[in-house]
């Protein structure tokens, strides 16, 4: 398995990260973000250096798929600034398109392009975006698909693949276009229980390849063993942060503790909990 | 059985070549009509899917007018009040023109549900890889949003191609004008209506089939 941690390191080895020395990849201060009268992000200050996994976590609703969404530019921001390998990204004028180019993202939904072939799926950025010549689009795409388990289904359509193998697709079809950050919005949500594992496994050998990356996720495990730092977030807000082992076993603050009794894999048996009255388990 | 009896296949025969002639003319008119029909569809279908103002304002007045209003009017619009403000065309000009109007509007909504069929979610992945909303467009979804657009818009070009046998009454020599005054200057009306109902049944099945192959070819493989 680590071998092929290493094998991604290799298909990613031409990354120009040597000029992001010591500016972080993507920090973000001060992030207000508001759909209406609804409140989402309230001062989000955040960092995640080269070579960094930055795991999020929190409640339905606090505000996680936007951020990262607003990291990605996909949403406007009302207030504060998102710099990206130090440069300002949120101001005036800055070509939007060409950030996107080095942050790769992968939603929930896999969202293949239903008509193409996975081989397309994963060169149409390489060949239309960053026009280069389909034999290297493929050449790179075909090593990707290898590092992802998945070198035998270059010809399939999406709809001919296992949720588990889509978002493996989906993960190679980012990284074609080397990212210099890669950001995963909950994406062993929608998979069936067994084919969450073989998904895991590659984010898991991309973050030791040395993939700069956060990772909102409700798989605590992942957290655990794959995060070099975590963030608990609620309400719009960073509540707290740290080693993900010192925030999982042993949270600061009576928020995070409420979250983690409430979230099933870290209760002991499902005898310890209760319905509240506000009707939430406990 | 009389009718059938007197029935004349050499009647027909003798007429081949101003039958023919008026077959290549439908077959023009049809031919233009449909692509004029298709880049209208595919134009005016962005831009009122993607709302952009103004336009698509104008789009949708467009869009009104024709769906609501008999395709003969139009013809008699194009024909006789074009002139009279100095626009003067040609019968083969108004009847391209015409059908291409026509089918344009219908396309028009064709392409708008299929492009709003396609979810944003879809768009967007387009845009995380770096395409600008412009090539977004071009390469998420118009391909998806065309693919779902492909059935109902073939409907609209078979309807095209019917309706080039209005183009009678502006004296565009094409296959229904050609039979309608063969049949009235020999009063054999049964032969030649016979012959247009047994050519457009014959145009149409290809052209569907022809178009039917293009669809199994492009069908979208699964449900969005
Ligand atoms: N496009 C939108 N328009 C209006 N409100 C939105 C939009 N997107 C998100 N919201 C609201 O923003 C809040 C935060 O949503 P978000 O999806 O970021 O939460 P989340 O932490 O990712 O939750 P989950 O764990 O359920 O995915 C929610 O109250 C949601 O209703
Ligand atoms: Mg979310």
């Amino acid at each position: 398995m680590q071998e092929r941690g290493e094998g991604i390191a290799a298909a990613l080895a031409d990354e120009p990260g040597a000029k992001t020395n010591g500016t972080p990849v993507v920090r973000a201060e001060q992030i207000h973000k508001s759909f209406g009268d609804n409140v989402v992000l309230d001062g989000i200050d955040l960092e995640v250096s080269t070579g960094e996994t930055l795991v999020v976590i929190g409640p339905s609703g606090s505000g996680k798929s936007t951020l990262l969404r607003c990291i990605n530019l996909l949403e406007p921001i009302q207030s504060g600034r998102i710099f990206f390998e130090g440069e300002e990204i949120t101001k005036k004028g800055v070509r939007v398109d060409q950030v996107r180019q080095r942050i790769g993202i992968v939603f929930q939904q896999f969202n293949l392009f239903p008509h193409l072939r996975v081989m397309d799926n994963l060169t149409l950025g390489a060949r239309r975006v960053k026009k280069m010549p389909r034999r290297e689009a493929e050449e790179r795409a075909r090593d990707l698909l290898v590092r992802v388990g998945l070198p035998e289904k270059e010809r399939s359509y999406p709809h001919q693949l296992s949720g588990g193998q889509q978002q493996r697709v989906a993960i190679a079809r980012a990284l074609v276009m080397q990212p210099h950050v890669m950001l995963f919005d909950e994406v062993t949500s929608a998979l069936d229980p067994e084919l969450v594992g073989e998904v895991l496994v590659v984010m898991r050998d991309l973050a030791r390849s040395g993939m700069t990356m956060i990772v909102v996720t409700h798989e605590m495990q992942f957290a655990r063993e794959v995060g070099d730092r975590l963030t608990f977030m609620d309400e719009g807000k960073i509540v707290e942060q740290g080693i993900p082992a010192d925030v999982l076993d042993r949270p600061k603050q009576e928020r995070t503790r409420k979250f983690l009794r409430r979230s099933l894999q870290m209760a002991h048996s499902l005898e310890e909990l209760t319905i509240t009255q506000e009707g939430e388990a406990e | 059985m009389d009718i059938l009896a007197s029935f004349e296949w050499s009647f027909i025969w003798e007429n081949r070549e101003e039958l023919w002639e008026g077959f290549k003319n439908t077959m023009k008119a049809s031919a233009i009509g449909i692509g004029g029909a298709f880049v209208i569809g595919l134009v005016l279908g962005a831009i009122r899917a993607h709302r952009i103002p103004v336009a698509s304002q104008l789009a949708a007045t467009y869009v009104e007018i024709i769906r609501n209003t008999p395709i003969l009017v139009q013809i008699f619009f194009i024909f006789y009040f074009l002139p009279r403000v100095g626009v003067s065309l040609e019968p083969f000009t108004v009847a391209w023109v015409a059908v291409m109007i026509w089918g344009g509007a219908f396309n028009t909504e064709n392409f708008r549900a299929g492009f709003e069929a396609v979810p944003q979610r879809l768009r967007e992945a387009g845009l995380a890889l770096g395409f600008s909303p412009f090539k977004t467009f071009l390469n998420v979804t118009l391909p998806v949003g065309g693919r779902i657009a492909l059935p109902s818009s073939i409907n609209t070009y078979i309807s095209v191609l019917k309706n080039t046998s209005l183009m009678l009454v502006v004296g565009y020599a094409e296959l229904t004008a050609v039979a309608y005054s063969i049949q009235a200057n020999t009063f054999r009306t049964f032969e030649m209506f016979a012959v247009l109902a047994v050519a457009y049944l014959a145009i149409v099945w290809m052209l569907s089939a022809l178009i039917r192959l293009l669809e199994a070819r492009l069908r979208l493989p699964e449900a969005l």
